[in-house]
């Protein structure tokens, strides 16, 4: 695979979509800038993503892609630009999203059990200070059956190994049973089973009619796991269906002349 | 026991509580610094509020204290956020600069103020119940008692309201973000609380026994539990149970309260240091012993299931073979013996058909990592447990 150009593997793409502009748009980012302290990690960026895609952003590390996703979930501030989910701003719309954080960025000492951190996932249609019940419970239970780890409910998370907390929070996600799932590198740290049980489950979501976008790394399995991508690099470079425009001229563009470097990782 | 000692007690009992809440989320947001910069720098908030109120159990003075509480957060906050200087250093700065113009303050009016710095570190619980509450004339109590046990009674009340919020923001800041609770409000929320609770058993127990209080009892059932519920009841637990055996202490010795009350915390948390069930520094060593025994024990299944030559499997060769003290060689045979993991005939080891299978699995296991076949493994395999 390492020496097989990009523009073999597109026509093995699975996606047999059509084109953005005939489809809803479920999620909407109009001229965003995002800056840490005063230096833009974000420079407007426009990007529309068509309900019902299996999408990845990809780009080198620094390129700002978690920081896209934080954005537009309303955990980062922007500078400057707006974000739509389904034509209304994202504080309306909170119940349609769900979010996936990266795995390194909770302690996974914290004092609970799988099920519990599933569990948090039923808070956000809970709203405040109302506390979660046995329809909740219920909720969570199948959530984790569904990802394979019903056995494990009761066990304390800092118990399970990388690809089983990565599983708990998939199920956290899937219990919101929202439209757009946004997930920050879910397959960094697991196993080979689990980064298979991953992929199936987002493939079954984006056949239920959801919108996953995923940030990804591999790019080796972009055309394998997605039907859209989105070359990220600080600006954006290119957004589309995988098989038209994961080509070798985007990577050019977005990992500069030694992206083939990071394919080989 | 006479009545003062009683309320003595209850004083420090309800103080101990009203800090083991708080105490436990700020630990779990390793935040335990936090409560001592807090201690510390509400004293110049304590004097100016004394000066205007003249009433150390004023809800002004405790209310203007608390607000140099929140204060300190918020300066510690903005000098960390320029990126020029890490939090710690930022806690190391503000808090002293805070406490030492609550210290000239108190030393330019010596004269006419009731506090001095040996009573703001140490606090005076003996003296707590000669300052009485009177309602229309009526001895309702000590003072303090009310003001401790009305901090007590909001701070608990806010816990059963907001205990999912505090979870989730204490667990997953972006996930609480992304469904809408505000991860600022909490954590403000938090810190006001640690301010109140500050104040309110500062009078009774001290800038130092605060910290104390505060993260000594959760640390302790920090170490103790995988529950949150869990750890909020032992370390509300230990914090009574150090409340009240410190001011005995303090009783047998006719020592400071305060003193003794912290000494007890110490106390009970390197008890639980050391000796707690799966995380005590006892228990991780007895783990890790386990660990190399089991380690050697594969190590010595494996060359005999490498090796068919009999001069390879013979008891003494063994030894050289892998090379190692006659005393740990002597172990692992003798729990490879007692597991039927082998068997010896005139004095050649070979594996029995258990040994056998046994040996595959763990070699399996350790060349794929799967998840799967760990969950066997667990049960009968100490080393793969965590």
């Amino acid at each position: 695979m390492k020496n097989e150009s990009y523009e073999n593997i597109k026509h093995s793409s699975p996606s047999d979509k059509t084109s953005a502009s005939a489809r809803v748009i479920a999620v909407k980012v109009d001229d965003l800038t995002v800056a840490y302290n005063y230096k833009p990690v974000l420079w407007d960026i426009d990007l529309e993503i068509p309900e019902g895609v299996l999408m990845a952003i990809v780009g080198p590390n620094g390129a700002g892609k978690s920081t896209l996703i934080k954005s537009i979930l309303g955990i980062l501030k922007p500078i400057a630009g707006s974000v739509s989910i389904y034509d209304k701003p994202y504080e309306k719309q909170r119940q349609l999203v769900a979010y996936v954080p990266q795995k390194g960025s909770v302690d996974w000492d914290f004092p609970t059990t799988a099920l519990d951190v599933v569990m948090m996932g039923t808070y956000g249609s809970l709203g405040w200070i109302k506390r979660p019940g046995q329809k909740e419970k219920k909720a969570s239970l199948e959530a984790l059956e569904k990802v394979g780890m019903l056995a494990f409910k009761s066990r304390q998370i800092s118990q399970l190994s990388g690809g089983q907390q990565q599983r708990i929070f998939l199920a956290r996600a899937l219990v919101q049973n929202a439209s757009i799932y946004f997930m920050d590198e879910p397959f960094q740290g697991v196993d080979a089973t689990t980064e298979i049980a991953i992929i199936n489950i987002l493939k079954e979501l984006r056949k239920a009619g959801k919108t996953v976008i995923v940030v990804h790394h591999d790019l080796q399995t972009v055309p394998e796991y997605f039907d859209w991508v989105t070359f990220l690099n600080v600006k954006k470079i290119a957004t589309g269906p995988v098989k038209d425009i994961f080509n070798d001229d985007n990577l050019t563009k977005t990992y500069g002349i030694n992206y083939k470097v990071s394919i080989q990782e | 026991m006479s009545n003062a000692q009683l309320e003595i007690q209850l004083i420090a009992s309800l103080v101990a509580v009203a800090c083991a809440i708080p105490g436990t989320f700020l630990v779990l947001r390793k935040m335990a610094m936090i409560s001592d910069a807090i201690s510390h720098s509400i004293l110049p908030g304590i004097v100016v509020g004394f000066f205007i109120t003249q009433d150390l159990n004023s809800p002004l003075l405790i209310l203007l204290a608390a607000l140099t509480g929140i204060i300190t957060v918020v300066l510690v906050e903005y000098i960390q956020k320029t990126g020029l200087v890490k939090e710690d250093t930022a806690i190391g700065l503000v808090f002293p600069a805070l406490f030492s113009i609550g210290v000239i303050l108190i030393a330019q009016n010596a004269n006419d103020v009731h506090l001095d710095v040996d009573a703001v570190l140490l606090g005076e619980l003996a003296f707590a119940p000669f300052d009485r509450l009177l309602i229309g004339g009526a001895d309702v109590g000590p003072k303090s008692l009310w003001v401790v046990g009305t901090i007590l009674l909001i701070t608990v009340a806010l816990l059963i309201l907001f205990f999912k919020e505090l979870k989730i923001s204490t667990f997953d800041k972006g996930l609480a973000a992304s469904l809408g609770f505000s991860p600022a409000i909490i954590h403000y929320g938090l810190m006001s609380v640690s301010s109140v609770t500050t104040v309110g058993a500062f009078d009774a127990v001290g800038a130092i026994l605060v910290v104390a209080l505060m993260i000594a009892p959760a640390a302790a059932a920090y170490l103790l539990t995988t529950d949150l519920k869990k750890m909020l009841a032992l370390a509300i637990g230990f914090g009574i149970f150090s409340a009240i055996f410190g001011y005995w202490v303090a009783h047998w010795l006719d020592a400071s309260i305060a003193g003794s009350i912290t000494s007890v915390l110490g106390l009970v948390f390197l008890v639980v240091y050391l000796f707690a069930p799966s995380k005590g520094i006892i228990a991780v060593m007895y783990r890790e012993k386990q660990q190399r025994t089991e380690v050697s024990l594969l190590t010595f299944l494996l060359h005999l299931k490498n090796h068919d030559e009999l001069e390879e499997r013979h008891v003494n060769h063994l030894r050289e073979h892998i090379n190692w003290q006659k005393v740990r060689a002597k172990t692992v045979l003798d729990l490879a013996q007692k597991n039927n993991m082998i068997h010896i005939e005139k004095n050649i080891v070979s594996l029995t058909t258990k040994g056998d299978e046994f040996t595959s699995k763990a070699i399996d296991y350790i060349m794929t990592n799967e998840d799967a076949q760990i969950e066997d493994m667990k049960d009968d395999f100490f080393l793969f447990r965590g």
